[in-house]
């Protein structure tokens, strides 16, 4: 069904393939850049990755200026000043990130301190906020799954005034996102495991929630269909380079549905379990979306039975019989990928204590993912979830 | 040659929009003073917080603020709010007013807008929600709630107070 009005945009130049990474140079000067200043953490420049990156611009007439390596797990706004200092300091003329989420999401807020000569974050936060044109952007993602290379929104948390801040602006979008496997390769079984169901997580939620539209749910059955043809290769053999390559694609299909459908009542808990349990974003996703897809039964259960043939479910039987097919075949995933990788499965096995269960359910109602759950979220409807998860 | 919107029609819909911001402002005021749900939903909210309800680029606007338990109407335009809730136009704001469609649809179609935090917006979008049930039809709720509540008969009663109270209170933040 066509939804009464909907919006979609994507604005990235993807960049995808054996050797992608050869094109950095190329790409900043294509934007007219010739000094990057690279955002990165300590694990992505410890596994060698980013001498790759210095070592295509062999050559070139474009240059690191600076590297920034010092991105926390959840970065801050204190961080991202940080960055944004050392740009100017550096006299940088443009960002590449290159890492999973937080690294991507500080270099898309330290562009917008830049572009707009303030560091007070907090007058940014909500949508549409940012009228300059920002600072061209590259991004290169060092894991598959958080689709922050080509979603237009950026989180981190406030130092100062102890709040999550979320931007959401067309110009955050990176100006391109280069997928190269090898910047995926040394990523380890477990972690490969959890961040390739937060992107089938990205994918399922933004298909059968509230801002579903064509255009996204093309995206999302394209993004299962590769992570789930290739996450079980990349776990048993990671230097597979066109598992990888696959895989890194279908977290970047499902983050362009999810960037432009949003995603529901799974992701409002992983955020809550994030911030209130430290559960890392990709684990909580892949413990909750069975539990998520259940809550969802009454309201969309014939949009999650659509997704049967994707996810490997029986299309036999009434609508209902094929949602709960589904549910099931993201179980049997759930458990295959424990046996390859160590995944756990349920939140007492990634360290939640029942205690803290108030506190998430209260988290999990004031998080924005909330809004677009087919279901009504409430304190009860959180905490029953997290009671059968854990 | 351009089509142009015909000024009747405009300011029609415009004072359709601004009409029910100030139904939805005096609803908001009746309803904090007396519904025990919204004083629950109110009490975790700071003191003081303003948030603005409003229509791009020029349209109508009204603020509310928490004072205390209750919620109450500061008056049109946005007086220095902390957050804004902005409806991209006349069209886009008469839905959600008229009962057409929730006000969590107006977000989810992109149809309104946050400036401010989003952890705020989801308690004001409640307590708008708690509100609307006071102000809305029983018929319409299926089409704005994800959840119809059920009316008990207290709340049914403050209902037929917030419809027998309305006009007037209306009538009174015109010139506010």
């Amino acid at each position: 069904m066509i939804p009464q009005y909907y919006e979609f945009s994507c604005q990235v130049k993807i960049v995808s393939g054996l050797k992608a990474l050869q094109n950095l140079p190329y790409e900043m000067d294509l934007l007219g850049a010739h000094r990057a200043l690279i955002v990165t953490d300590q694990g992505v420049a410890g596994a060698g990755l980013i001498k790759l990156v210095e070592s295509v611009f062999t050559g070139s007439n474009c240059e690191i200026g600076a590297i920034f390596d010092q991105t926390p797990p959840d970065s801050s706004s204190k961080v991202v000043n940080q960055v944004a200092k050392l740009f100017s300091n550096e006299r940088c003329d443009c960002f590449v990130a290159v890492g999973g989420g937080s690294s991507i999401d500080t270099a898309k807020c330290a562009n917008m301190v830049v572009t707009e000569g303030t560091d007070d974050l907090l007058k940014f936060q909500g949508a549409e906020r940012l009228k300059k044109p920002m600072k061209p952007f590259i991004a290169i993602p060092t894991t598959a799954g958080t689709g922050s290379e080509v979603t237009m929104v950026a989180v981190i948390y406030d130092d100062v005034n102890h709040l999550k801040l979320a931007f959401t602006s067309i110009r955050l979008y990176p100006n391109v996102a280069i997928l190269d496997p090898k910047m995926t390769l040394t990523m380890p079984p477990k972690i490969t495991a959890a961040t390739a169901m937060d992107a089938l997580t990205h994918a399922v939620e933004g298909y059968y929630c509230l801002q579903k539209n064509p255009v996204s749910d093309a995206f999302a059955i394209g993004g299962i269909k590769l992570i789930l043809e290739n996450v079980e290769q990349c776990i048993k053999n990671g230097q597979d380079e066109n598992a990888r390559l696959a895989l890194a694609n279908g977290a970047l299909l499902a983050g362009i549905s999810f960037a432009n459908s949003m995603v529901g009542i799974v992701h409002s808990i992983a955020h809550a379990c994030g911030g209130v349990a430290r559960v890392p974003h990709g684990l909580a996703n892949s413990i909750l979306l069975p539990w998520g897809m259940e809550n969802n039964l009454e309201k969309a259960g014939a949009v999650i039975a659509e997704l049967a043939p994707y996810l490997g479910a029986s299309t036999k039987g009434s609508s209902l019989d094929q949602a709960k097919a589904c549910i099931q075949a993201v179980r049997d995933l759930q458990k295959r990928l424990k046996d390859l990788s160590g995944l756990p499965t349920t939140l007492s096995e990634a360290g939640v204590k029942k205690e803290q269960f108030e506190a998430i359910a209260k988290a999990a109602v004031n998080d924005g993912s909330a809004t677009y759950n087919p279901e009504d979220v409430t304190i009860e409807v959180v905490m029953g979830i997290l009671n059968k998860a854990f | 040659m351009t089509a142009q919107k015909s000024p009747i029609s405009y300011q029609v819909k415009k004072t359709v929009v601004e009409t029910s911001l100030l139904a939805l402002a005096a609803a908001f005021e009746i309803v904090s003073r007396h519904a025990p749900e919204m004083k629950a939903e109110l009490a975790d909210w700071e003191d003081g917080r303003i948030f603005s309800l409003g229509v791009l680029p020029n349209g109508p606007a009204i603020s509310l603020q928490k004072k205390g338990s209750e919620i109450h109407y500061l008056g049109k335009g946005y007086h220095n709010p902390k957050l804004k809730i902005l409806f991209k136009n006349l069209d886009a704001a008469i839905l959600p007013f008229t009962g057409q469609i929730g006000s969590h649809i107006a977000f989810v179609q992109r149809r309104a807008i946050l400036h401010g935090n989003v952890g705020e917006a989801m308690q004001i979008s409640r307590a708008m929600a708690i509100v609307q049930s006071y102000l809305m039809p029983g018929l319409v709720f299926s089409k704005i709630f994800k959840r119809p509540p059920k009316l008990t008969p207290a709340q049914l009663f403050l209902k037929a107070r917030v419809m027998a109270t309305i006009g007037p209170a209306i009538f009174m933040k015109i010139w506010k």
